[in-house]
């Protein structure tokens, strides 16, 4: 029996819930001057064709254009302005294309510099903006018209805008497959990450909504699954501390059967998690205690710039802000999320500081060895049993006198000592091998530091 | 609330097409007029559960006939295997360009799709037509968290490059200095004793079901709790920059979601985070941003209409009750009863909240405002003088009369010049009120405002009295000789005294009742005995009151 009057009552507290995390002005104000921005650059772009770019007929459109860029500098940080097909974005937000024959040309007017975006570093004055325009009415120079546009804009003083090349759209899963592009989206985590905790050091407010995009496609992927896994051990995004930390987060969440949001929230957290120290300046007086002390609740504080109320914003500023919290703190054991953080960033730090010297599964044998007091146990016996005996990235000596690395997370009990793993090189310990099962190959005879 | 019918709802192009199309049709425009109604109506309308019912029923029904329903999302359309199975051009009515804006690109139901995960569906479609935009999700995320076995989704997760001349990028810029981690972050790393061997080990259910219960349902409000509660040391602790406006908004945030959620206990637990703050500025900061009318209203529903006062247990919310809107309600209010509590909360807001009351003094009617001056001059008396200014500028006399009793019990030296003003007010109340205040607390600079007011236009005997006594009282000495002349003017022949003379006289004898000395004494005795009836009666009330020692009758 369908009960209609629960349903009704369960959608109106979900709609009052969301409606008081919304921040309709910025959103508002981001899009209008988005769209002026976007309107304004075409606009003179397709004047130099009949203009000289000294005319006066560009005052007035290149002081529009320059104060729509501020207005956005101020309140995104980097502006991300993008055209595909006929639709132009900032910083992801869509613009209005329609009836706006200026933002549907946009796309067309870069093409012609091979160019697919421009990505606004700094405000430009309005002389900037018109040696930006004049660097466009330029033919294009083949055979690589961006690179030589680069090269003009960095003589004219214009380092400030970064060239993108040429996008499509790019589905989260193969349309036929199904398959999440795992490694796309652990890159894509990396940058935004990093350009998160830009934005939010150079003052601008909190906006998890593209973060949350990617981490909700990692889970797609699956926290547990070989193929992100693997991505991460032979690609860049093994370097990036958060994503690093992001990853074993989102397992040991996945471990813990949190709910799908929840999870999100973890992710999201997991990658801005250090934007306190980002946020302090960086530098040598933050290195050691006083950083360590210190960044948790700057953290917080520049994440509390993002107004508007949910579930999520609490989790997330609760988690960063515990993050180096121990369970039998003073101030109380930190949130589950927090809680789970702390073991996901220890792991990697320690592994990023004794690496060399202790392996990874040590590191995560002392851990767990540390339950209870540093970390929550049921939560680090949750890591010993999705990490395994060779947690993935562990350098593995095989029986047969080959090395390997550990490449995703165990499978099922029976195989927490036999791994997925990749050949490396002997002399690197690079992956670059095929993968190996080592439940039917070779035996592990001892795990490296390395 | 609206009373309109269920088919009263977004329009959509005209579809044609297969079975298949046709019933999809059904369905997809179920899903967007429910989800749309929210818009249009209050969520407990009755023509949203038609609107639920409907899309339930044609969902339903597609499902079962046809099969997996496959639907390509485009900016102003919906498409299931080439057949347009929705369409809406405006902006903001379609459904098929919010989910585009998003980035969905497909939405597959499947036949094995339960009501629940329908439902699902529907809402994440509401809150995309409710919700303009929001910081944190998206249909994207909301329909991965959702993970909604019956819906598959095809979404647009960024872009890659697409170039058919591929040239190099730009060698990658180096961060600037502030968003690099330092040397040494994260670092000391905790001492860990020697690496324990690892091993496979089952973990309780009921500690996962706690690490769960930490992040959700009731877990979520103590959690929120905890947060604000750390956040505040922090920000003490950690000198933040002041005012914490971010912080500040927070606790707005955290009261609003408690109020949504008629959480009373946990917004009381909230002001007691606030109560704890180490730093009475920082404190003071929180609970003045606080006030909020909906907390007031949701408490008085909470009470019965003959509580006049708040349970102990409710007191601590007094801080968030929103003193603006307490004051509303207690001017809207005509039950005794809740009046009475109104007043008792307001008050309760006193001296903290002095200014706002001020404020909206002198809107209220004559008798509420009498009713917080008083209880502004009492709780806030070094205001008392403020309250008096602005009381005395009103136009209802009660008012002002109002002023001039708070302005009598005010602490201090009283402005004579304000209240010496008054004497000429045209209501003789307010005179007679002026000229006891200047008696009681002014000085001899009030002599010549009250020697104006007898020597000038008509006043009654009570009046002259008044003002004749508040001579006496404020300058003695001068107002002797003052009464010396008005005592026994010379008489015009045959008329007799004048009217101000009489006045004068009348006044000079109930002074007299307040000068000290037999000579006072000796000149009503003597004028009484001369008198016509009415002085002499005058006269010899005045002597009475000399003997009781009580200038004022």
């Amino acid at each position: 029996m369908v009960d209609l009057g629960q349903a009704q009552r369960s959608l109106a507290r979900a709609l009052g819930r969301a409606r008081a995390g919304e921040d309709r002005e910025l959103a508002q104000r981001v899009r209008e001057n988005g769209e002026a921005l976007a309107q304004m650059l075409a606009g003179l772009l397709k004047m130099t064709r009949v203009h000289a770019a000294d005319n006066r007929a560009f005052d007035a459109p290149v002081a529009e254009c320059a104060r729509a860029l501020a207005a956005l500098v101020d309140l995104v940080g980097a502006v991300h302005l993008v055209a595909v097909d006929a639709q132009a974005f900032v910083n992801e937000m869509r613009l209005r294309a329609e009836g706006r024959p200026g933002i549907q040309e946009l796309g067309a007017e870069l093409r012609k510099h091979n160019v697919g975006g421009l990505v606004f570093h700094g405000a430009l004055a309005p002389a900037q903006v018109r040696a930006l325009v004049a660097a466009f009415a330029r033919p294009a120079a083949e055979p690589a018209p961006r690179t030589a546009l680069r090269e003009r804009l960095q003589a004219e003083g214009l380092a400030v805008v970064e060239l993108q090349g040429i996008f499509r759209f790019r589905t989260s899963e193969d349309p036929e497959t199904g398959r999440v592009d795992a490694a796309g989206a652990l890159e894509r985590a990396g940058a935004l990450a990093a350009s998160a905790a830009a934005a939010l050091a150079a003052g601008h407010a909190f906006h998890p909504l593209p973060l949350r995009r990617t981490v909700a496609l990692l889970l797609e992927a699956g926290p547990l699954s070989p193929g992100l896994w693997d991505a991460w051990l032979t690609g860049p995004a093994r370097g990036s501390h958060a994503v690093t930390v992001a990853l074993h987060a989102l397992l040991l969440g996945q471990a813990a059967g949190l709910p799908s949001a929840v999870q999100q929230d973890l992710g999201v957290a997991a990658l801005v998690h250090d934007v306190g120290y980002a946020s302090l300046g960086g530098g040598a007086a933050l290195a050691g205690p006083d950083g360590l002390a210190r960044h948790p609740g700057e953290g917080a504080r520049v994440l509390l710039r993002q107004r508007g109320f949910s579930d999520s914003k609490l989790r997330r500023l609760r988690a960063v802000l515990e993050h180096h919290r121990g369970q039998a703190d003073p101030r109380g054991a930190p949130s589950a999320l927090g809680s789970i953080l702390r073991i996901a960033e220890d792991y990697t730090a320690f592994e990023r500081v004794h690496g060399q010297r202790v392996s990874r599964a040590d590191v995560l044998g002392a851990m767990a060895r540390a339950a209870g007091g540093e970390y929550h146990p049921a939560l680090l016996q949750l890591a010993v049993n999705a990490l395994g005996a060779y947690p993935p990235g562990t350098l593995l000596e095989l029986a047969d006198g080959r090395r390997a690395r550990s490449a995703a997370p165990v499978r099922g009990r029976d195989t927490f000592a036999t791994p997925l793993a990749r050949l490396c090189d002997a002399a690197t310990g690079v992956p670059s091998g095929d993968p190996l099962d080592l439940a039917t190959g070779p035996a592990v005879r001892r795990a490296l530091p390395g | 609330m609206p009373n309109h019918t269920a088919q009263q709802a977004a329009p959509v192009g005209s579809i044609t097409g297969s079975p298949a199309a046709l019933a999809a049709a059904a369905a997809i425009q179920a899903v967007a007029r429910a989800a749309r109604s929210f818009v249009l109506y209050d969520a407990g309308n009755e023509v949203i559960r038609q609107l639920l019912d409907g899309w339930r029923e044609k969902s339903r029904a597609a499902l079962d006939a046809h099969g997996e329903l496959p639907l390509e999302v485009r900016p102003f359309e919906i498409v299931l295997r080439g057949e347009r199975v929705y369409e809406d051009q405006d902006r903001e009515k379609s459904m098929a360009f919010k989910l585009y804006r998003d980035g969905v690109r497909r939405l597959t139901l499947q036949p094995e799709a339960g009501w629940d995960e329908l439902l699902e569906l529907l809402r994440i479609v509401a809150l995309r037509y409710t919700v303009v935009r929001q910081q944190e999700e998206d249909a994207v995320t909301l329909l991965r968290a959702a993970r909604l076995r019956g819906v598959k989704l095809v979404a647009v997760e960024g872009l890659s490059a697409d170039e058919e001349r591929p040239e190099p990028e730009a060698a990658g810029e180096e961060l600037p200095a502030g968003e690099k981690p330092p040397e040494g972050w994260d670092t000391p790393l905790p001492r860990l004793p020697a690496p324990a061997p690892l091993a496979w080990r089952p973990v309780a259910p009921e500690a996962l079901e706690a690490i769960r219960a930490e992040e959700t349902g009731a877990g979520t409000a103590r959690g929120a709790l905890a947060l604000a509660r750390e956040l505040l040391e922090e920000a003490v602790r950690g000198r933040w920059p002041r005012p914490y406006a971010e912080l500040v908004q927070l606790f707005a945030e955290l009261r609003d979601a408690f109020l949504a959620e008629g959480q009373l206990a946990e917004l009381r637990a909230l002001v007691e985070v606030i109560g704890r703050a180490g730093v009475a500025e920082v404190r003071d900061q929180l609970l003045s941003s606080l006030g909020d009318a909906r907390t007031l209203d949701l408490l008085l529903d909470g009470l019965p209409g003959e509580a006049v006062d708040l349970p102990p247990d409710l007191l601590a919310l007094v801080p968030l009750l929103g003193l603006g809107a307490a004051v509303d309600r207690l001017a809207a209010e005509q039950g005794e009863a809740r009046r009475a509590l109104l007043l008792r909360l307001v008050l309760a807001r006193l001296p903290r909240e002095a200014d706002a009351v001020l404020k909206r003094l002198p809107a209220l009617e004559p008798g509420l405002a009498r009713a917080l001056a008083q209880g502004l001059a009492a709780r806030a008396p070094e205001r008392a003088l403020e309250v008096a200014r602005l009381l005395l500028q009103q136009r209802d006399t009660a008012l002002r009369a109002e002023g001039l009793e708070v302005l009598a019990k005010a602490p201090g030296e009283v402005p004579v010049a304000p209240v010496a003003a008054l004497l000429q007010d045209p209501a003789e109340a307010i005179r007679l009120k002026a000229a006891e205040v200047l008696g009681r607390r002014g000085d001899e600079t009030a002599v010549q405002a009250l020697t104006a007011a007898l020597e000038g236009p008509e006043r009654s005997p009570r009046e002259a009295e008044a003002l004749g006594l508040a001579l006496a009282e404020v300058a003695p000495i001068p107002a002797s000789r003052l009464f010396a002349g008005w005592l026994n003017p010379r008489g015009r022949f045959l008329v007799g005294l004048t009217a101000q003379q009489k006045r004068l006289q009348w006044a000079a004898v109930a002074g007299l009742a307040a000068v000290p000395g037999a000579e006072a004494e000796r000149q009503l005795q003597a004028l009484a005995a001369g008198a016509p009836d009415d002085l002499r009666r005058h006269c010899l009330a005045a002597l009475a009151r000399r003997r009781k020692g009580a200038g004022r009758g």
